[in-house]
């Protein structure tokens, strides 16, 4: 377990290498950075001077090099735009996504794995078909104008819920978080359904999916017909047998969040590090998108590897051979 | 269970018949397959079909722009679902776009799948080294966002549909490589592959026909929401500013243009490109849904 | 049930937390862009300037038409050819009660250099040869050659004060310690992207201004930033999108204000030997530059409609353009005729040139930069396709567009210019002026554009310190450039800003800044 462990990390410090070498070329893909930021205005001889100060007048090859010397030395660079350190930046911004990450999360997980699983125990009842019909909405049509959707009724004509910000911020256990307050929470609710959706229509599917499967099986019949309450069936057996998918989309969906809920965060103007990246990439600020990348690598790297510990969990059969 | 499978092999035809008896079980996977097969021949024949070429700038009048559903412009026709901001016909537009929406979210769904499956499964039944190089490819891959991709791509390439194809396979294989690879995982643990492995069966043969239909459940249910989220994908992209160029709209970016018009009283111009994606996403998912069914091998009678 | 259940409880909640209803000395406003710092001396972006004059103020202020009027400065004079007398104002002091000298604009001006990042405030201190303090209330600036457009650049001079340091650092503005001015705003709180909250600074020299406590909330999604107004969260939006200008005009629950903007869309094209993006003629590239000959830059115009992009595609929001700058500012030529729509005379231009079945050709343009610039883009593509043209459109982000741009890939390219200073050296030295590295012109002409007799008359009145001489010869060199199509100008665009029925009254400014201490309530 502890050389599995070993190795993860091993493979894990690989992986963000590779990250931040694919940023640097990216971004010297799409082009020089000055070139976007740059002052209209600003003459000839700005420029060369910005681009020397920079050092994107250097070699690719040296300038990543910088970058390493830099991060040995514990610092992972200053926002182009902003002017502040990026890890402090990624960290002040970090908080808000995180509330809506955990509740939009929640809402997916404890309305869509219960709600599939019952659309799969009784497949041909109304309320499976009402369930399954609802799901398909979670995915088919696009985030962003779901989202105005829930604004317009719930902000704009009925006057509810406010149609996006943060609202008052209080702190449990040293976190600020909107999830302290009333006031918090009804900013967080609207935004957190919207980025729920999608994930609240992935789990239907795949635990309906599972538990259709699972109910065909002989042991589910065999358990049956031994007179075993179905509630107990579905609890000890059918559960263990479907959550393996539910768990490795899970753990993807809960990293996509944190990542990329970028057009939630527009919508509802949420001031979390999904916007922040975005205008980060729109702004090819360099620094900003390696060290959030790298963070965003490194995140997955963990939470797959949480996921895998939880399969071998589910099922002993999984084994952690190295490597995996 | 793989076996059931490769049992019988009666011919072809007979194969098809019978499975499209068990097919049409369901009036509803019916209808759903109706409404694709006319999408698909509306859209696919949208020169022939529509009153007007929304790809053709000389063909548009600025003069048209924003008429109501049922208006009647310049060209001596009525618009049906009425004009857009550049006297774009919205039927027109959005038969077009569908055609576009489709190629993109089925080959990008498609080879996202294909690559996947690969993936996952090569890197569950090798492990060792080659599992840990592939899965942390593919860790890299998932924190990669699409708008990047889709940017670098953009810089490189130029605007058009392969390079969103390309940035959305990238952004999307991570997901079928991930659930494969869990779903074959367990598989790989059990009896039947290492009863498999130990005979001189090619490799190849154990992964395909033994391991890929055992994990097929949930990758289907993820693939039909992924060539759903394909073309939602590319939407967002649009609205983001790196989509297709607005003049050959797909019905992404003309959701994200109509997006626009959401808080005015120009309904048609988001609503009617919206109702389009969903009636598609909805009749693909319903087929979806019963092809796994009519599939699945324990089903059968 | 559990719907019903869901629904009681959001109805429950939010009688909770209702909002109080807003006092009526609080505004709170839903901007399109902030700030990225609070550094007054970081960047030339112009939200950043437009946010920070509430906090700090500049040396040289402008009115709504940006012509000049006094700010920190009382008056400014020049002495000789390379020196400007500025008075600095008496009694003004700085948010913690220290007094505001000369001493404090000299140290603002050394130390723009110092810390300045990608978009560099040097620019408003290029000119700037020495800063001399000749007593408390008196600067004197020695130029590097004549400057006669100093004072424009100062006013986008903010002075901080002296006792601020050399080596204050960023985060030490972001956090307030150092964010002290002598504006009519104090800072109380800020992060990157998120709300400004501000109180009033109620010992202002100009006078207190109206709301105590003032909220800048940075919401850059259009439709959400409606959806806030709609909702009554914030009480004024700027930057209104074209799409919901009519319906907002017909809403009693709205006021809507108009203006003009600096910021026009020009077309580009390229007049070099070899074009980047070769043309077509019947389907096959050709080495042939058509721009270089003037009837088809000259045909290009002609098929314009302006009326046509400002009501139909704008829907209103803009004003046909003859010239690089809107009316009334310092060089707009009142000579040049208005442009007019003639597609017959396009064709026939095109057949003189040689090209009587046109040619096809590729056009890019931005599509995030200002508003409309997608929609515009478009209708030119179809309106030069009238003409007998092939016009391969592509609208781009501005990350892949800027770059691209600077290393000249485009043949034939759009995008917006503002003329931020309000004077014509601003917008024709850059854009018009032959390239010259070392006199720092020409920097953003991106077509190749050379044109001596231009450069003459422009060279002569940035060596002219007589303002009325100055403006005959900007004027002159306006007239020149444009009927020699250098850019071809399409409309001006306008803004729209606009706030809840009847709550609040203000003059909207040509430069589309919203001024939190310029807004008075209607009653």
């Amino acid at each position: 377990m502890l050389g599995y462990l070993a190795q993860r990390i091993a493979q894990a410090v690989v992986v963000i290498f590779a990250m931040s070498i694919i940023v640097f070329v990216g971004v010297f893909a799409i082009g020089n950075p000055i070139d976007v930021m740059i002052d209209p205005a600003a003459t000839e001889q700005m420029r060369d001077e910005l681009i020397r100060r920079y050092g994107l007048d250097l070699p690719l090859w040296q300038q990543y090099f910088l970058f390493l010397q830099n991060v040995a030395r514990g610092d992972l660079g200053t926002s182009m735009i902003y002017n502040v350190p990026v890890v402090g930046l990624i960290f002040s911004r970090l908080p808000a996504t995180l509330d809506l990450v955990l509740v939009s999360v929640s809402i997916a997980g404890l309305i869509g794995i219960p709600a599939g699983i019952w659309a799969g125990y009784k497949p041909d009842s109304k309320s499976a078909k009402i369930i399954m019909a609802l799901s398909v909405l979670g995915f088919s049509v696009p985030t962003f104008w779901i989202g105005m959707l829930l604004i317009m009724a719930f902000a704009v004509h009925l006057g509810w819920l406010p149609s996006g910000g943060r609202g008052e911020v209080g702190t449990i256990l040293g976190i600020p978080t909107s999830l302290a307050t009333l006031n918090g929470w009804s900013h967080v609710i609207l935004p957190a359904l919207n980025l729920s959706l999608f994930k609240m229509g992935l789990m239907i599917r795949l635990a309906r999916a599972g538990m259709v499967e699972a109910m065909r099986t002989d042991y589910v019949k065999f358990a049956r017909a031994q007179g075993l309450p179905d509630r107990q069936i579905v609890t000890s057996h059918v559960m263990r047998n479907i959550m393996i998918p539910i768990v490795t989309v899970f753990g993807l969906e809960l990293g996509s969040t944190l990542a990329f809920a970028v057009v939630t965060e527009s919508v509802f103007n949420w001031p979390g590090v999904g916007k922040l990246i975005i205008d980060s990439i729109l702004q090819l600020d360099r620094p900003v998108m390696v060290a959030y990348l790298v963070m965003v690598v490194t995140l997955f790297v963990l939470i797959n590897l949480v996921v895998d510990l939880i399969y071998a969990r589910l099922d002993p059969r999984v084994r952690l051979k190295g490597g995996a | 269970m793989a076996t059931a499978m490769e049992t019988a092999s009666p011919s072809r035809g007979q194969k098809l018949r019978e499975f499209w008896q068990d097919y049409r079980r369901s009036p509803v996977a019916v209808i759903s397959l109706a409404v694709i097969l006319l999408l698909l021949a509306l859209s696919f024949g949208a020169p022939l079909v529509t009153p007007q070429d929304p790809y053709d700038m000389a063909a548009l009048d600025w003069m048209d722009a924003f008429l109501r559903p049922g208006t009647e412009g310049s060209g001596g026709y009525a618009h049906v679902l009425g004009t857009d901001n550049a006297g774009r016909d919205m039927l027109s537009a959005i038969l077009y776009g569908l055609r576009t929406s489709f190629v993109i979210g089925v080959s990008a769904g498609a080879l996202a799948l294909m690559a996947g499956i690969c993936v996952g499964l090569v890197a569950a039944y090798s492990g060792g080294r080659i599992e840990a190089l592939l899965m942390r490819i593919v860790d890299l891959q998932l924190s990669m966002p699409a708008i990047l991709l889709a940017l670098v791509l953009v810089a490189m390439l130029g605007q058009g549909v392969p390079q969103i194809i390309l940035a959305l396979v990238v952004a999307q294989y991570a997901y079928f490589a991930r659930t494969t690879h869990g779903a074959a995982t367990v598989e790989r643990g059990k009896d039947y592959i290492e009863a498999a492995r130990s005979t001189p069966l090619p490799t190849r043969r154990i992964l395909f026909r033994h391991l890929l239909p055992n994990v097929l459940p949930p990758l289907i249910v993820v693939a039909t929401v992924q060539v759903a989220s394909a073309i939602a994908l590319e939407a967002t992209l649009s609205f983001l500013g790196v989509g297709l160029p607005l003049t050959e709209p797909s019905l992404g970016s003309l959701i994200s243009n109509g997006f626009k018009y959401i808080h005015t009283d120009r309904y048609w111009l988001s609503i009617f490109p919206g109702v389009a994606l969903m009636i598609t996403v909805v009749a693909i998912n319903l087929v979806g849904d019963q092809v796994r069914t009519v599939l699945d091998p324990r089903n059968r009678r | 049930m559990n719907v019903r259940a869901l629904k009681s409880a959001v109805a429950a909640l939010a009688l909770l937390v209702a909002a109080p209803a807003a006092f009526a000395q609080d505004l709170t406003i839903g901007v399109r862009a902030g700030p990225d710092s609070i550094d007054p001396h970081w960047s030339t972006l112009g939200s950043q300037a437009e946010t920070l004059r509430h906090i700090f103020d500049t040396l040289v202020d402008v009115d709504e038409k940006l012509q000049l009027k006094p700010g920190l400065a009382t008056s400014w004079t020049p002495i000789d050819d390379t020196t400007w007398e500025f008075k600095i104002r008496e009694g003004v002091k700085f948010h913690d009660g220290s007094p505001l000298t000369a001493k404090d604009v000299k140290f603002s001006i050394e130390r723009i250099p110092v810390v300045t990042g990608p978009m560099p405030m040097t620019l408003y201190t290029k000119y700037v040869e020495t800063a001399e303090v000749v007593d408390d209330y008196t600067l004197r600036i020695k130029t590097k050659g004549v400057a006669p457009s100093l004072p424009n650049d100062f006013t986008r001079l903010f002075v901080v004060s002296a006792n601020t340091g050399m080596e204050a650092r960023n985060e030490q503005f972001n956090s307030g310690e150092k964010a002290i001015g002598t504006g009519p705003y104090k800072f109380v709180s800020w992060q990157p992207k998120g709300d400004l909250v501000l109180v009033r600074n109620d010992d202002y020299w100009g006078g207190a201004p109206h709301w105590k406590n003032v909220v800048r909330k940075e919401i850059a999604d259009d439709a959400a930033r409606v959806a806030a107004l709609r909702s009554g969260q914030v009480d004024l939006i700027n930057y209104v999108p074209a799409s919901d200008y009519v319906g907002f005009k017909n809403d009693k629950a709205l006021d809507t204000f108009i203006s003009d903007s600096v910021y026009i869309l020009n077309v580009q094209p390229t007049v070099k030997d070899v074009l980047p993006q070769k043309v077509k003629i019947d389907g096959k590239e050709t080495d042939v530059n058509p721009f270089k000959d003037l009837r088809v830059r000259q045909a290009l115009d002609y098929a314009i409609n302006r009326d046509v992009l400002v009501n139909v595609v704008l829907e209103g929001l803009g004003t046909p353009a003859n010239q690089l700058m809107p009316e009334g500012f310092f060089g707009y030529s009142t000579e040049l005729p208005k442009r007019e729509y003639d597609l017959a005379k396009a064709k026939e231009l095109l057949a003189e040139a040689g090209y009587p079945k046109g040619f096809e050709f590729d056009f890019t343009c931005t599509n995030n930069r200002v508003p409309g610039d997608a929609v515009v883009c478009e209708a030119l593509a179809q309106m030069w396709s009238r003409a007998g043209l092939k016009v391969n459109a592509q609208a781009l982000n501005g990350t892949v567009y800027f770059p691209a741009a600077a290393r000249e890939e485009f043949s034939v390219a759009m995008s917006a210019w503002g003329t931020l200073t309000g004077e014509a050296a601003y917008t024709y030295g850059a854009l018009v002026h032959t390239r010259d590295k070392d006199k720092g012109f020409g920097n953003f002409n991106r077509t190749g554009y050379s044109n001596p007799e231009f450069d003459a008359v422009f060279a002569k009145g940035a060596a002219t310190l007589n303002n009325d001489e100055r403006r005959k010869l900007y004027e002159q060199g306006s007239f020149i450039a444009m009927e020699d199509r250098a850019l071809i100008p399409t409309v001006i665009l306008q803004t729209v800003w606009a706030a809840k029925a009847g709550e609040l009254k203000f003059t909207p400014r040509v430069d589309q800044e919203t001024r939190a201490y310029a807004i008075q309530p209607a009653k």
